[in-house]
């Protein structure tokens, strides 16, 4: 579905990303691991055309996506949930998801949309006429990946969907997130959190300065004593439970 | 006693005409500094081209029709209208795009450099002396008991609300108008939600383009006057708008008007009792502008500006 070959990305003139490879192919979950500056956020911003690659082929659905203008890489079906969540905070919650579905033309279909966000989120309803800057962190996410699943896309990119959210959210947030990918949407997820990302995707890969360093499915990766050490920077007698343990 | 306040009264009516002009201007500024960052300081000059362009269909209707009725005002309307759309348009395609991530002092520099570019050009076409705009209204006035109101201040008066309630309803009502804030709260979520930024960046333009144009056919017959100076008078924006907080639609509508009854008020009493305070209005506004600064730099509205990271 996603075919992702060699790319470069520079932000000005400082290279981001060092010809990074990957694919996502149709219902798949996949993940995107690595620290802080690695690029995982880069490589998201370069699918979703918010920068475009020096070199490299960005393929969706067999077309090629790599210089199309944001706004028609979205029409295309490939929602992205950015970091932070970059909701409307002046906006209502309402109109945030109408935001959402700015590119639907039909209004039935926009009211069906909504309906059915509310009805996955209940706590939106409530809030509709609210600031979203109102709203607390993780209904802050809800909000953002309602808006994203306005338009039904057929890819959806999450970007550190567990930042800055308590531990018990979290585990809401991955819990939705696994939902949605049962539901059948492909999802290409970005996490620092090893832990729960790994345990719901069908596919790893690890991302070093602009690079990847390793890929695979979960017990590829889990077996992989170099993600601890490269990645995590633990050495080798870091109890393994205490890293990957529940 | 009842003089004074009879006095007073018809001051602030007179200064919330005038102040509804300074609100339409500051409106027209604010919406493209919220949306685009660029501080415009030729909004004045739009809205002097725009009373320019009135004065010059009025008076080619007039020579071909002759005698001046209100479907000749209509009309010259109607064409400012559609010369201010294509204006703004422009000017997002020369000033705005090539200009919107550049630094502020680039943006400064430009919009000032158009601002005396735009004098120059209308005084070379329109030639150097001043006009004498017509009134739709001539002089007619109202009387309410022994206040007595212009129609044309009226007028303005009920325009300006007008504008405002238009504007409002577009900007929350509207799909376009709701994209219009998403993204100027947020570009690049704006962009991820498939909302052409671009267009909505023209659409700004194109509406303070048409705001500072009805501002200019307001204001001209008002002074009687219509030169090219006329732009300073946008000028009027700024304090205007730090009165009322600075990047605040509210804020700038509420500090034109309060601005323009300052004026009006001052003029009234300051300078008419004192012969040596003279033409008091014309500083005024940088005296509650500097003030502002010191005592409240957020103005009435103000919101503390969180940039995103």
């Amino acid at each position: 579905m996603l075919k992702v070959v060699g790319v470069e990305t520079y932000y000005g003139k400082v290279k981001a990303l060092h010809g990074v490879s990957l694919e996502v192919k149709e219902g798949q979950l996949v993940t995107i691991l690595g620290a802080n500056g690695a690029g995982k956020t880069t490589i998201l911003k370069t699918i979703s055309g918010l920068v475009e690659p020096e070199n490299g082929t960005i393929h969706f659905n067999d077309i090629r996506i790599d210089r199309k203008d944001p706004e028609d890489i979205v029409a295309m079906g490939i929602s992205h949930v950015p970091e932070w969540r970059r909701i409307f905070p002046e906006l209502t919650v309402y109109e945030n998801l109408l935001m959402g579905g700015f590119l639907i033309k039909e209004k039935d279909l926009l009211r069906d949309r909504m309906e059915e966000a509310y009805r996955h989120f209940p706590v939106l309803r409530q809030r509709q006429k609210q600031r979203a800057g109102t709203l607390s962190g993780g209904e802050q996410q809800m909000l953002a990946i309602s808006r994203a699943l306005m338009l039904k896309p057929q890819l959806l990119l999450l970007d550190e969907p567990s930042l800055g959210l308590s531990p018990l959210l979290v585990q809401d947030i991955f819990a939705t997130i696994k939902e949605l990918h049962r539901s059948g949407v492909t999802i290409l997820l970005v996490e620092q959190n090893v832990n729960h990302a790994l345990k719901i995707a069908d596919y790893g890969y690890v991302l070093t300065t602009g690079k990847i360093f390793l890929s695979g499915t979960y017990e590829d990766l889990l077996d992989e004593e170099k993600v601890r050490e490269q990645y995590l920077g633990e050495g080798k007698y870091t109890r393994r439970a205490d890293l990957w343990g529940g | 006693m009842t003089d004074l306040f009879l006095g007073l009264t018809q001051e602030i009516i007179s200064g919330i005409a005038l102040g509804s002009i300074y609100a339409l201007i500051a409106l027209g500024f604010t919406m493209i500094f919220k949306a685009t960052e660029v501080v415009n300081f030729a909004q004045g000059e739009l809205m002097m081209v725009g009373a320019y362009v009135n004065f010059f269909f009025v008076t080619t209707f007039l020579s071909a029709a002759g005698t001046p009725t209100a479907w000749t005002f209509l009309v010259a309307l109607g064409g400012s209208m559609i010369f201010s759309v294509l204006f703004g348009y422009i000017l997002d395609f020369i000033i705005n795009r090539p200009l919107k991530d550049e630094p502020i002092f680039s943006v400064i520099m430009a919009t000032l450099s158009l601002a005396i570019i735009i004098r120059a050009v209308v005084a070379i076409i329109a030639g150097p002396i001043s006009l004498m705009p017509f009134s739709p209204f001539g002089d007619s006035a109202i009387s309410f008991g022994t206040i007595i109101v212009s129609v044309l201040d009226l007028s303005i008066i009920g325009s300006a609300i007008g504008l405002v309630i238009i504007f409002y309803y577009i900007f929350h009502y509207t799909r376009w108008g709701i994209a219009m804030q998403a993204t100027s709260e947020d570009p690049i979520a704006a962009q991820l939600m498939g909302i052409p930024i671009k267009r909505v960046y023209a659409l700004v333009w194109i509406f303070s383009a048409v705001v500072a144009t009805l501002s200019g056919i307001l204001l001209a017959p008002r002074i009687a006057l219509l030169d090219t100076t006329m732009g300073f008078l946008g000028l009027k924006a700024f304090p205007a708008a730090v009165l009322g907080g600075f990047g605040s639609i509210p804020g700038a509508i509420v500090g034109g008007v309060i601005l323009g009854v300052i004026e009006t008020v001052s003029m009234g009493t300051l300078s008419f009792h004192f012969q040596w305070i003279k033409e008091i209005n014309d500083i005024i506004a940088w005296i509650v502008l500097i003030a502002v600064l010191m005592i409240k730099p957020d103005g009435l509205f103000g919101v503390e500006k969180v940039k995103k990271v």
